[in-house]
């Protein structure tokens, strides 16, 4: 297993759109665990390959499910999306998006409430899935990745560039990521 | 995505909803759970637990070192401060990672004084701490967090026996699983879990209880999909065994949701029983049929008064009738600590009352004489 770099926005290569996965190998398994290593890390809920530089149609997220017994020493849900595609998607919810590659910003983003979707998991057996809540929402968000898509695109151009700015001076600074701590996260 | 919420936030509007709102935590907590960053869930699980499990006793701690109490709009302020004074006092946390966390809460409440108060409050519990919840502790209800009237009401009925109850209730409880025995020996099944990389210890007491060393999720649980085994407590695998249906048995169970105890009926008859599984709530019955299904079980799903018989039964009376009616479940407040909260003196006879009512109304559905 390995710690992967995250690139960060406005890094072009966050454009690329992601080929689909022809063989569920021992390759991109590595992959897949790769990626969850990584997305623990970062203190991530869910993670697109595209992240980490490498275009293909992989997501790995946690959003934990059911059980709230004081039991699970690690409470882990992972869960993997490969070549994924939303089928139906209907109504419409808002909630404070952020994103490992935009890290520090939140803002409210629309997306369907509750979406049907279709994938591959880690053994390559295909699986649906229709789901609501945060669920729903990070497998929207991290498809937007494999299109080449960010949160970011969601919001207006003023919005989007003063994100840009600030990202870019705290690149050219060297303070690229920082640090989960300090970020600001959602009013209680 | 990154985690919206860290664990403390999490852990503090969980904490809102059991102490101000009156929800359960077993309610409040796993949608809260769900939005925090996976490594940290088990820091946001032990300070819901460990907060409401020793919240009496935190807050008359505090309370010397406020000047005046918080306002009932500032609960969240208040709650911050007990979560805080239970990462100082019971877990591991370095000081001043606990104490700045907690005092960072402010800022997100929208309360900037709140700040300086919890980082004073804290720091001053850092260097006093142990020296107050000495003198605290002299009121045993305090020492053991628990209301005054559940106390006096334990201690009327258990005597010198009282302290170590109240230990037992403020216990870390232990994962016990009923193995199905009927499919796999206890033994063989314990070495599944070995090979599982689990270790369990047989119960002294129950012989289809194993209790695992460590909690773990069900999914890590070998067989668990296909009802090889259960999660459930050593006490409530006495039911079905006291009950001992005989084949072909037609069964009432009378509160059957969340169903453990409706699965341990037909698990020990090998699913040759006539069934019939009762709850007020259709939500919560399919949680029971969850259970059926899992053990490959069928019973017939009735949601329903108990009470009421007429509503819902007809034909001959019942072989045997499981009825675990509605209880304050203070036996259990070591899995459950928000029961020490939400739980009154009034409840207890109110209680007491319905499950008069049930076991009048139910009486009359057991067939005589009892077969064996």
């Amino acid at each position: 297993m390995a710690l992967l770099d995250i690139l960060q926005f406005p890094d072009p290569r966050l454009r690329h759109q992601a080929e689909p996965v022809p063989v569920v190998d021992d390759a991109i398994r590595r992959l897949v665990d790769d990626m969850f290593e990584t997305m623990y890390a970062s203190e991530g809920i869910g993670l697109a390959a595209v992240q980490v530089n490498v275009h293909k149609q992989v997501v790995v997220m946690d959003v934990a499910g059911e059980g709230s017994e004081e039991r699970s020493g690690q409470g882990l849900h992972p869960r993997c999306f490969i070549n994924p595609e939303i089928l139906e998607h209907e109504g419409l919810v808002e909630t404070d998006e952020g994103c490992l590659s935009v890290p520090g910003f939140y803002e409210p983003v629309r997306r369907a409430e509750r979406i049907r979707v279709r994938a591959l998991d880690r053994d390559g057996r295909p699986f649906e899935l229709e789901t609501g809540g945060l669920l729903a929402v990070c497998i929207q968000h991290e498809v937007d990745h494999l299109n080449g898509r960010l949160f970011v695109d969601h919001l207006s151009n003023l919005k989007r560039d003063r994100i840009r700015k600030r990202l870019e001076k705290q690149q050219r600074q060297g303070s690229g990521h920082p640090t989960a701590r300090g970020r600001q996260r959602e009013a209680v | 995505m990154p985690s919206p919420v860290s664990p403390r936030q999490a852990a503090l509007q969980a904490l809102l909803r059991v102490l101000r709102d009156g929800t359960s935590l077993s309610d409040a907590l796993p949608p809260l759970l769900a939005r925090v960053s996976p490594r940290d869930r088990g820091l946001a699980q032990a300070l819901c637990y460990g907060t409401l499990r020793w919240h009496r006793r935190l807050e008359a701690i505090l309370a010397c070192w406020l000047e005046r109490p918080l306002k009932r709009r500032d609960r969240d302020v208040a709650c911050a401060l007990a979560m805080g004074l239970f990462e100082l006092l019971y877990l591991d946390t370095p000081d001043y990672a606990a104490v700045q966390e907690t005092a960072g809460l402010g800022r997100g409440l929208g309360k900037r004084w709140a700040v300086g108060l919890i980082n004073g409050v804290l720091r001053r519990a850092q260097r006093e701490g142990r020296a107050r919840a000495e003198e605290v502790d002299r009121d045993p209800a305090l020492r053991h967090a628990l209301p005054d009237w559940l106390y006096r009401r334990l201690a009327a009925a258990y005597g010198d026996g009282t302290e170590a109850v109240c230990q037992a209730l403020n216990a870390h409880p232990p994962m016990t699983l009923r193995v199905n025995t009927a499919r796999i020996p206890l033994a063989d099944y314990r070495d599944r879990l070995a090979e599982a990389g689990l270790a369990a210890a047989p119960h002294a007491q129950v012989e289809t209880a194993l209790v695992l060393e460590r909690p773990v999720e069900v999914s890590a649980l070998p067989g668990f999909a296909e009802g090889l085994c259960s999660v459930q407590d050593a006490a409530a695998q006495l039911a079905a065994p006291l009950l001992d249906c005989p084949p072909g048995a037609r069964v009432l169970d009378a509160c059957a949701a969340p169903g453990g105890k409706t699965l341990h009926l037909l698990d020990r008859a090998g699913g040759d029983l006539a069934l019939t599984a009762l709850d007020s709530s259709g939500k919560r019955l399919e949680r029971v049929a969850e259970n059926l299904q899992r053990g490959g079980h069928r019973a017939a799903l009735v949601t329903a008064d108990a009470a009421r018989p007429d509503t819902w039964h007809q034909g001959p009376p019942f072989d045997r009738i499981l009825l675990d009616a509605p209880c304050s479940a203070t036996g259990v407040i070591r899995r459950h600590p928000d029961i020490k909260h939400l739980r009154r003196e009034g409840d207890i006879p109110a209680l007491a009352r319905t499950q008069g009512e049930l076991l009048r109304a139910l009486w009359p559905l057991q067939s005589f004489p009892i077969q064996r």
